[in-house]
């Protein structure tokens, strides 16, 4: 088990690094530097900052200075929130877009597991084509159309919940984010689950369970949830991808102060450093999770052979 | 009369499908005695299964039943569901076909048998684990103690069928239903696996309800016999008598269905057709991206040879190689070490030198789902060999060959603008065994052509191919695992076990007089001489 | 049942795979109705601009922010510069659907010759291809294409090769699982034992043995593609002015919610609509081709 997962850590190498080195050269390629758009500087001052931030060197020279300064957790300067660099950008907003995450994921999987089990010991039901609708209706409704109509309906026309913004995460301001955030994923993981419970319902070894007289409920609880729920699980990496990117979205329509939001703004101010240090940063979370991910699935799975 | 354990009584199963109705079992009785064995035999199709599992009561919803299924005067189709589930397991338990997944792949083994222990006898913890250990010893599972902590995926087939039986036994129930145990098992597990069920029938005086399509088996197992076809009971005796003096016409036919006859040897002086010398062909078992790879040998280094107008068996159990060889003989594979082909050394050549000798040397293969394309007609899969082979014919030309192909084997010309899902498994391997032909080739390799279907449907195939041979002076090279199958056909035969020759020589006097150890415990599994002594 | 005896019947043409298939996707109501619908859609956008009384960038000053009406030939109001939202939001389809066309093109003209030269290879060559792919899943790619966009500033031909470049590592492993699983099947080795050349068996029995579940991702694949475009120009990072797109619309709207809902919900429910489609066809498609239905 250790083993196996020091050899995944190490496979992630690679990946990250090809997203830093992808990032930094698509960076250093966008036409102007980040001073352009500053009214004309005298040439000093210019040479001056170009000279602090390490732009008059050698493109070879910047990358490995930002690869040193990387390992050391840091992630330079921003080019628009002058005062601040950009790790500790990244540092105020994770805890407020990991909270939201957290809930989202945790409510796709409370709500979409019960109802894919519901629909597919209910196959063919009023109750299974009810589900199902409703699900594939989450599909097919992006996020970022969900979330106005939401803070529509629930902000401003009942003015149960507040239309945005984030008081530190008190729950009347999550509940609007995170609904919007979680329902595509209990969408997609309602109609998942579905489908898995049909195939392990109609597997031999549910047949024998049955044979040995155990009542149905023992049957699915015992024998049919757990196999039921490998794709699901398997499925957890892109969700969590999703999610992540979906908050983008959610935190600039809610107001809410996460990673997401300075993300959007930096890449519509063309901030290319807080851009950049974003994805970086996406990257290496995106893989840590996937990781975990293929941890608690080789958990669930005791076929999966960890020297492989 | 002692009363029964079980009867089955006037019992007619139909399944509500979007179609309409159809019937699987019509109007089906018989009885079980305690501690006898009463063997239900038909070929696919025939309800046998069914009538079992209505026993069970683990029919599918769409099932309407009628009659009676009485147990111990009780009847199970009137039964609660709480009633049968106090039965099942208890004291009417059962053993399916498919041993690789009947288990649980999530649980372990110990906990899956622990779990019908707990349910009918709550036992618990250290007894039922003491319990398990017993009964895993009991069916002979070697290191029952850590055994009992395996998954599913470390234990072999015939490991996992022990596993099932043990289960069933857990609770020492007065009827066992085991539903073609073993079919899906080599012959020498399947010869281990029945002496286990008979010993343990004998031990624990439980009566066994055998649904097989084998009627090999029921010979020496069974003490009565129920034979179905198409829903119905066509015939049922004691199985001596019933085997002496079929009185129905069907199980006459199946018990004819079983291979007979005999190859005649063709003449020493003639000449050799397929040669070859020291075969070996392997196979690297994980492709690492830096690291060399590590091999498996499938074949290890045989020698061949065969006259025209022979046929030579080769068998074997799986795993041992033969289909691997064919294929390497074939050059469909890669292989090492001399093949020649009449005048042709075929090691050595690429596709396209290859090519020409193609339309000499054709295959059959085992799996008439597998091998026909499916989204070309049959009359474009026979076609298919004279568009590489026959440039010359024109369309129609090479029509009138694919008809003449298809009478050949006994199929309607008419049928060629059809789609293979459209036949049944007996049809598409006549189909296989066209699209060779119509190449009029020298040399045919038989891959298990007969052990995908039912045994009167082989019985017709077998037939087809003596035929076929006979008139058109072939040559076969014929694999089976079904020795009864290579008796009927091969004049000489080579017995295989991991990727070598234990014994060859021709069919009678290996049959009659087998030297190897190995051949004789295959013998004696597959014509269960010992279940009958 | 079948019996094997040969009696003579006149030549009897029977079903193809593709034709049950076809019968059973038109009993499918959904399936069908989701076809019509989408049918109806693309008629719209690609007809429908020359057809509304207004351009696309027509200011009418009699109506700034008018709510849908019959009266004034604006049947799905105005937005806030006096134009027609009906004009505008079957424009916007016009940019989506030729987003989802093209990416998805490009997703599959990548991903079938990615996946079918992995499977086909097989060994070392597919392993190393196959592990590349798992090193590409694990990217962030979307936060890639967003700097792409920045970067580079946004451009229409930009954002299809982007969404296609994105989409094609899940094509690509359906086409190489399917290559694979073809590739041992029996009716491919009785191919080569009759002699056939590998050109002909890569067209005539893997290609359109492979094509079912192919199309099946193709249908579910346009949706995704959709959605990403609309994610992208929702961010303001997608098409630019004067050209517009279901997300710009939608993200207009939003911006005017309270006052003018019409302008959030009528792109929306075009775009939601085109979406449920899309997906229902998929499910229909699926059920249809599949085998264990057959």
């Amino acid at each position: 088990m250790l083993r196996y997962t020091l050899k995944r850590l190490l496979m992630a190498v690679p990946t990250l690094l090809i997203v830093i080195t992808l990032s930094f050269f698509l960076m250093h390629l966008a036409p102007g530097g980040p001073f352009d758009g500053e009214r004309q500087l005298p040439a000093e001052i210019e040479a001056n900052l170009l000279a602090t931030y390490h732009l008059d060197d050698p493109i070879w020279k910047q990358y490995l200075i930002y690869m040193g300064n990387l390992l050391q957790g840091d992630l330079g300067p921003s080019f628009k929130y002058k005062d601040f660099t950009v790790t500790e950008l990244v540092a105020q907003g994770f805890p407020v877009s990991l909270e939201l995450g957290f809930w989202a994921i945790g409510l796709a999987l409370l709500i979409g597991l019960p109802l894919g089990i519901i629909a597919a010991l209910k196959r063919n039901s009023t109750v299974d084509y009810l589900v199902m609708g409703t699900a594939l209706a989450g599909v097919a409704i992006p996020n970022f159309v969900i979330a106005p109509l939401l803070a529509l309906v629930f902000g401003v026309f009942l003015a149960w919940l507040p239309v945005g913004g984030w008081n530190d995460g008190a729950w009347p301001n999550l509940v609007l984010p995170v609904v919007a955030l979680s329902i595509q994923q209990i969408a997609y993981i309602a109609r998942m689950m579905r489908a898995s419970m049909i195939e392990v319902l109609g597997s031999h070894f549910i047949r024998t369970a049955r044979a040995k007289g155990l009542t149905e409920t023992e049957v699915i609880r015992r024998h049919a949830i757990r196999p039921a729920m490998l794709p699901v699980v398997s499925y957890l990496g892109p969700a969590i991808a999703g999610i992540i990117t979906g908050s983008v979205v959610i935190e600039q329509i809610f107001g809410i102060p996460g990673i997401g939001r300075y993300f959007v703004q930096a890449a519509l101010n063309r901030d290319y450093t807080l851009v950049m240090g974003t994805v970086v940063f996406y990257g290496a979370l995106i893989v840590l999770l996937n990781l975990i991910v293929d941890l608690i699935y080789s958990a669930l799975d005791p076929q999966i052979r960890y020297d492989d | 009369m002692p009363k029964p354990l079980l009867e089955i009584d006037r019992l007619g199963v139909d399944f509500d499908l979007p179609g309409g109705a159809v019937t699987a079992v019509k109007d089906v009785s018989f009885r079980i005695h305690a501690g006898e064995t009463l063997a239900l035999v038909g070929e696919s199709g025939s309800g046998k299964s069914v009538s079992s599992t209505a026993a069970m009561g683990l029919l599918p919803e769409l099932a309407r039943t009628h009659g009676a299924i009485r147990f111990e005067g009780e009847d199970l189709l009137a039964a609660t569901p709480k009633r049968l589930r106090r039965l099942r397991g208890n004291d009417i338990a059962m053993i399916f076909q498919e041993p690789m997944t009947s288990l649980n792949p999530l649980h372990r083994i110990g906990r899956q048998i622990g779990e019908v222990l707990e349910r009918h006898r709550g036992l618990k913890g250290r007894a039922a684990r003491a319990r398990v250990r017993e009964l895993l010893e009991r069916v002979g599972i070697p290191e029952p103690e850590r055994r009992i902590d395996s998954y599913p995926y470390e234990l072999s087939g015939g490991q996992r069928q022990r596993v099932m039986i043990a289960m069933a036994l857990a609770c020492e129930p007065k009827l066992l239903i085991a539903d073609e145990p073993t079919t899906a098992l080599d012959v020498t597990v399947q010869a281990q696996i029945l002496a286990l069920l008979k010993d343990l029938q004998r031990r624990d005086g439980m009566a066994i309800l055998f649904i097989t399509h084998d009627l090999g088996i029921v010979r020496h197992f069974a003490d009565r016999v129920c034979v179905m076809r198409q829903g119905e009971l066509v015939e049922h005796g004691e199985t001596a008598a019933l085997f002496a003096a079929p009185r129905h016409a069907y199980t006459r036919m199946l018990i004819d269905a079983e291979p007979r006859g005999r190859k005649a040897p063709v003449t020493a002086d003639a000449p050799l057709l397929l040669e070859a010398r020291d075969v070996r062909v392997r196979f690297s078992l994980n492709k690492r991206l830096f690291r060399p790879s590590t091999y498996f040998e499938a074949v290890r280094g045989i020698d061949l040879s065969i006259r025209r107008g022979q046929t030579v068996g080769i068998v074997g159990e799986s795993g041992s190689g033969k289909s691997t060889l064919g294929r390497a003989l074939l050059r469909l594979l890669d292989s090492r070490g001399d093949i020649r082909f009449d005048d042709t050394a075929l090691d050595g050549l690429n596709a396209s030198a290859m090519r020409p000798l193609r339309s000499r040397i054709q295959v059959v293969f085992q799996d008439p789902f597998g091998s026909l394309s499916p989204r070309l007609t049959v009359g474009e899969i026979v076609g298919e060999g004279l568009k590489v082979h026959a440039l010359e014919l024109s369309a129609r030309e090479r029509d009138a060959r694919v008809q003449e192909a298809l009478r050949e084997v006994a199929l309607d010309p008419a049928m060629r603008r059809r789609y293979p899902h459209e036949f049944s498994g007996g049809q598409r391997q006549r189909i296989a065994i066209a699209r060779a032909l119509v190449l009029k080739p020298e040399f045919l390799l038989l891959d298990e052509p007969t052990s995908a279907l039912d045994r009167s449907v082989q019985a017709t195939v077998i037939e087809l191919l003596r035929d076929l041979q006979a008139r058109h002076g072939l040559t076969y090279l014929f694999i089976s695992h079904d020795l009864a199958v290579v008796r009927a056909l091969a004049d000489t035969v080579l017995v295989m076990k991991q990727g070598e020759v234990v014994e060859q020589g021709d069919t009678e006097t290996l049959f009659e007089t087998p030297r190897e150890a190995y051949t004789r415990e295959l013998m004696r599994a597959a014509f269960l001489e010992e279940a009958a002594a | 049942m079948t019996t094997d005896t040969a009696v003579s019947t006149p030549d009897i043409a029977g079903d193809s795979l593709a034709r049950e298939a076809w019968r059973r996707l038109k009993q499918n109501k959904a399936a069908t109705t989701s076809l019509v619908l989408l049918a109806l859609v693309t008629l719209a956008c690609v007809a429908g601009p020359w057809l509304t009384p207004w351009a696309l960038d027509e200011v009418d000053w009699n109506a700034f922010l008018t709510p849908p009406s019959l009266a004034d030939g604006h049947y799905a109001g105005t937005d806030a510069n006096g134009r027609d939202l009906l004009t505008r939001t079957l424009h916007g389809g016009r940019v989506s659907l030729s987003v989802a066309l093209v990416a998805t093109l490009v997703s599959l003209a990548i991903g079938v010759l990615y996946g079918a030269v992995a499977g086909y290879l097989g060994g070392r060559v597919d392993n190393l291809m196959m592990r590349f792919v798992d090193i590409m899943y694990s990217l962030p790619f979307m936060f890639l294409v967003i700097l792409l966009m920045v970067v580079f500033g946004r451009n229409i031909l930009l954002i299809y090769a982007a969404i296609g470049a994105v989409e094609w590592l899940d094509m690509s492993r359906i086409v190489r699982g399917q290559v694979l699983a073809l590739k041992r099947r029996e009716f491919v080795e009785a191919a080569h034992a009759l002699g056939v050349k590998d050109r002909k068996i890569v067209t005539r029995h893997l290609i359109p043995n492979a094509i079912g579940p192919v199309i099946v991702y193709v249908t579910l694949t346009v949706p995704k593609v959709i959605l990403l475009e609309s994610f992208l120009s929702f961010l303001g990072l997608g098409v630019q002015e004067p050209l517009t797109s279901w997300g710009v619309l939608i993200s207009e709207g939003k911006d005017m919610m309270e006052t003018a809902p019409w302008m959030l919900l009528v792109p929306s429910v075009f775009l939601a609509l085109t979406l449920f489609c899309l997906n229902f066809l998929g499910d229909g498609l699926r059920d249809a081709l599949d085998p264990k239905t057959r």
